[in-house]
């Protein structure tokens, strides 16, 4: 198989990377460009664990590949660290124990961070629908429900 | 003085002279929290090395038979391929296991699941070690397999072990149950089976070996980093101070990571890493992990149990059968408890039991959140629901009649003592549901949609009990920062109670858990400290770390004393300073002190070590207290089921605890919230399915697990708190139990909404719809 070069853009800054045809965008991800908050699960797209941004749309980066995204953004949590709103969330998350053995935690952040950008106090059943691809064996939910509602609002209870 | 410092000092004395605790109930944020909200690169598999390798297990295909020959050349040939490694590579002793000594690593000659492991492919990229392992041809020569547990019992079954088929036998013996059941009005005997469940921690197992110094260096994702050492260096041929295992952060673990398959990763990886002289990475897929892991066992229970004309519990005689698959694991304790609770949460005069754990050629089972307890508590609930429809009495009056409270003895005739809070559990959940009012309405239903209420009640033992010593060791160092590091043998793997320890810690020192930071466990710096399992980590563990932190006050209190001139009788830890009681004006930064400490050569290192106390068990009788302190719960669920398809939800559930003492009440909630959840997946949804021996559904695309889609609408979660008499401030435990009570709950939902039994968990629509179809069914005559 040869190598070809495609430019990522990832958490804003362009990566010119090589990528055989099947490799996957989350091995990029983590192996060569060493954002490890994206995580494997499943493999199959069943846990949403390894979700990120790709040019606004959360994806399950498991099921697409590296060269899907030539030329395109991606975003993960290590690109969203002085976001206010990911700040934001990232205090109620820490204050509600949304956070339990945090394998899902970077995926619920950025399923959540997305919900925010496009509602400022969504409902408990906007929440649950905006996170409902990604899997929790910890939490049952409930507490990560409070802080994504928390988030949205600003912080606010 | 600043204002804010003689604020805290008022709310500190008026905390003290309300005899409250400094930090304990109070919403601490863990430990562990900042890491996982920033992604930081804290789990094995972000930790892998340049120049790592990859190994890839592969398991039997057969459920039981004779290996006769293994093809490893396609294998070997594949581009990247280093080797492939099988029982003939092991130097040490082939062996993988927990108690008893009946599975190896690597299986060889004899096969007897297709979880069995055969050997590692290990090669430069994962995708090479996978597609190489699919190059593997393996010949068996078949034996006949036996996928039942009841025939396997059966004393002219095919041995599966040489010993025979039965791993552990166990019994109950209280009063005489013949003699129960002739003064018996109603005499009910029914069966009630459950399956396979996924543990199903999202991060699946792994383990990463490096080499160094003539040994090994090990980090994984595991619970028990000491017994996972030792299963190594068994493997290896090395002394145990030659492995060096190091557990990482840990991306769930509800007990398959403290039974066998951490030692296959970490010992695969640390074979290659020795052989190969290269760091190694043993991971398992989803699939490879739901193959190759412990599951929760499928039981077979049977009651025979006799109740007078008012409602009275006589006798219960059960016979518990538990599916082990190929090996024993923890399993040999699963059922050990299991039996314990095979009464659940009532009196019984007179009990019988007979437990069983039986080997079958299935995917073995072992040690999976609640051990035991939701399998026996789902037979016993169900029963006492069956119980009450044949007294024509209600559930709620029936289970208050003979419900354990102070006082009572349970199967094993342990006393009940005042730490018994079964009755305000119970209470609370009344109140909340509307109970006695919507049970009454429900009563007479007759549309296509009819709701229903179930519930179920709690008895946990905490801890070990007969399972084993049951000890915590916690070592604490005042850092010249003063911060506060905590080290141990007890692990974290995201129930928080790791912090609940340090919180104990924090609240004997008067230092914000912010000061403190956990250190990694680690073989080469902590001491064992037994297996992190059985919710033990708040009430063992807690101890010894409020013994090490007492001990490090001792030092402090009277340096602190001369320092602010006061007697040290007089001098109070809180919040980071030291203050004089009666000169309140007097204080001294924690810092301050710390320096001071420094300054003139104090150690600020501590040891702190707990044991529980014995619990005894006569296993030959077959009573004894084999627990010091017990968890209780109670749970209403409400359901709303379509009469036309079967199709139900659970529309509300109401759920208190009595945990003793809430170190942390966001972590209570968070286990009770956790934990049922995933007992409600149990209830409903979730089922692990063989078919001649083999993993049906081994992915999470066809094993299903709840979503935020699939929550209660209604969740009211109550702390009971009736303090117990083992845990540090009355601590009882809480991270597994609030798995077992949705099975039962959830069925006796359905029973009373349709009049359909299920006795078979999952109770699954297409169940609830074939019994209504059963009952409307012209009879046969």
């Amino acid at each position: 198989m040869t190598k070809r070069v495609i430019t990522l853009n990832v958490n804003g800054t362009e990566h010119p990377v090589q990528v055989d045809a099947p490799d996957r965008l989350i091995d990029v991800l983590r192996d060569q460009l060493g954002t490890k908050s994206v995580k494997e699960g499943c493999s199959t797209g069943d846990c949403g664990i390894c979700a990120v941004l790709v040019d606004g749309r959360l994806v399950n980066s498991c099921l697409m590949l590296a060269a899907q995204c030539d030329g395109r953004r991606v975003l993960t949590l290590e690109g969203l660290l002085n976001d206010p709103s990911m700040k934001r969330l990232q205090g109620t998350f820490m204050a509600n124990n949304a956070a339990q053995c945090g394998f899902c935690t970077p995926a619920m952040l950025m399923a959540s961070w997305d919900l925010a950008r496009h509602s400022s106090d969504p409902s408990p059943e906007e929440i649950k629908v905006a996170i409902s691809g990604i899997l929790c064996r910890c939490t049952g939910y409930y507490q990560i429900i409070d802080s994504v509602r928390e988030g949205c609002r600003g912080g606010e209870r | 003085m600043s204002e804010q410092v003689s604020q805290l000092i008022d709310s500190l004395r008026a905390k003290a002279e309300r005899g409250e605790l400094l930090y304990i109930g109070e919403n601490v944020v863990r430990v562990d929290s900042l890491e996982k909200v920033l992604g930081n690169p804290v789990y094995t598999a972000d930790l892998i090395p340049r120049g790592t390798v990859y190994a890839k297990l592969f398991h039997s295909a057969v459920p039981h038979g004779v290996i006769r020959g293994m093809d490893l050349g396609g294998a070997k040939a594949h581009p990247g391929v280093l080797g492939v490694l099988t029982s003939r590579d092991i130097p040490g002793l082939n062996e993988s296991s927990a108690v008893l000594p009946d599975r190896q690593l690597f299986a060889d000659p004899v096969v007897r699941s297709t979880a069995d492991i055969l050997g590692a492919v290990i090669a430069e990229s994962s995708p090479a070690a996978a597609d190489a392992a699919a190059k593997i041809r393996v010949e068996y020569d078949p034996l006949p397999a036996i996928f039942d547990p009841l025939e396997a019992l059966k004393p002219d079954a095919v041995k599966i072990h040489p010993k025979g088929n039965i791993a552990r036998q166990m019994k109950i013996r209280k009063g005489d149950v013949e003699e129960g059941f002739s003064k018996s009005d109603i005499i009910l005997e029914k069966t009630y089976r459950t399956q396979f469940q996924d543990a199903t921690p999202l991060e699946p197992e792994m383990g990463l070996a490096i080499p160094e110094d003539g040994g090994v260096r090990v980090i994984g994702s595991m619970q028990s980093p000491h017994h996972t050492q030792a299963a190594v260096a068994k493997v290896l041929k090395l002394p145990p101070q030659k492995v060096r295992v190091i557990q990482a952060v840990t991306g769930g673990a509800f007990g398959p990571k403290s039974d066998e398959t951490p030692y296959d990763v970490c010992s695969t990886a640390a074979l290659a890493a020795v052989k190969y002289r290269r760091p190694v990475f043993c991971g398992l897929d989803r699939e490879d992990s739901m193959v190759m892991h412990t599951k929760r066992h499928p039981f077979v229970i049977t009651h025979k149990t006799g109740v007078s004309k008012d409602g009275t519990l006589i006798a219960d005689e059960s016979k518990i059968v538990g599916d082990t698959g190929a090996y024993a694991s923890l399993g040999v304790f699963v059922i050990v408890r299991a039996t314990f609770h095979t009464v659940g949460a009532y009196e019984v005069p007179n009990v019988k039991a007979d437990s069983f754990l039986v080997y079958t050629d299935n995917t073995y089972t072992g040690s999976l959140r609640g051990f035991g307890g939701p399998q026996a508590i789902f037979a016993i609930e169900s029963q006492m629901e069956e119980l009450a429809r044949r007294l024509g009495m209600d559930p709620l009056e029936f289970r208050m009649r003979n419900m354990l409270v102070p006082g009572k003895r349970n199967a094993t005739s342990a006393l009940m003592d005042e730490s018994c809070g079964l009755p305000q559990c119970l209470e609370k959940v009344v109140a909340s549901s509307g109970y006695r009012e919507k049970a009454a309405r429900y009563r007479n239903q007759t549309g296509s949609v009819r709701r229903g209420l179930g519930l179920a009640l709690l008895m946990h033992g905490n801890s070990l009990g007969p399972e084993g010593n049951d000890y915590g060791a916690v070592h604490i160092e005042v850092l010249s920062d003063g911060s506060v590091s905590v080290g141990s043998g007890l692990t974290e793997y995201g129930t928080g109670a790791i912090s609940g320890m340090m919180q104990v810690a924090s609240s004997i020192l008067g230092v914000p858990l912010s000061r403190f930071k956990l250190e990694r466990p680690d073989t080469s710096k902590h001491r064992e400290s037994g297996p992190t399992v059985a919710s033990r980590v708040v009430v063992i563990g807690g101890n010894a770390s409020k013994q090490a932190a007492e001990k490090l006050r001792e030092k402090l209190l009277p340096l602190a004393a001369e320092m602010l001139k006061a007697r040290v009788d007089d001098v109070a830890l809180a919040d980071g300073i030291a203050f004089d009681r009666r000169k309140p004006s007097q204080t001294l930064t924690w810092d301050s002190l710390v320096t001071e400490a420094y300054r003139r050569g104090i150690s600020l290192k501590e040891d702190g070590f707990f044991m529980a106390p014995p619990a005894p068990w006569d296993q030959e009788v077959g009573q004894g207290t084999p627990y010091v302190q017990y968890t209780w719960g109670a749970l209403v669920t409400e359901v709303e089921v379509d009469m036309e398809t079967g199709y139900y939800k659970v529309v509300g559930v109401h759920v208190a605890y009595d945990v003793g003492k809430a170190v942390n009440p966001g972590g209570v909630l968070g286990q009770i919230y956790g934990g049922t959840v995933q007992g409600l997946g149990y209830a409903m949804m979730e089922e692990l399915l063989h078919k001649d021996g083999a993993v049906v559904n081994p992915n999470l695309g066809d094993y299903y697990i709840p979503t935020s889609m699939d929550i209660p609408a209604e969740f009211k979660a109550f702390i009971v708190e009736v303090p117990g008499p083992l845990g540090p401030f009355g601590a009882k435990i809480i991270a597994e139990p609030p798995i077992v009570l949705p099975g039962p709950a959830v069925r006796n939902a359905v029973l009373n909404a349709t009049g359909v039994s299920v006795d078979d968990l999952p109770v699954t629509s297409e169940k609830v719809l074939m019994g209504m179809k059963l009952m409307q069914a012209p009879r046969q005559s």
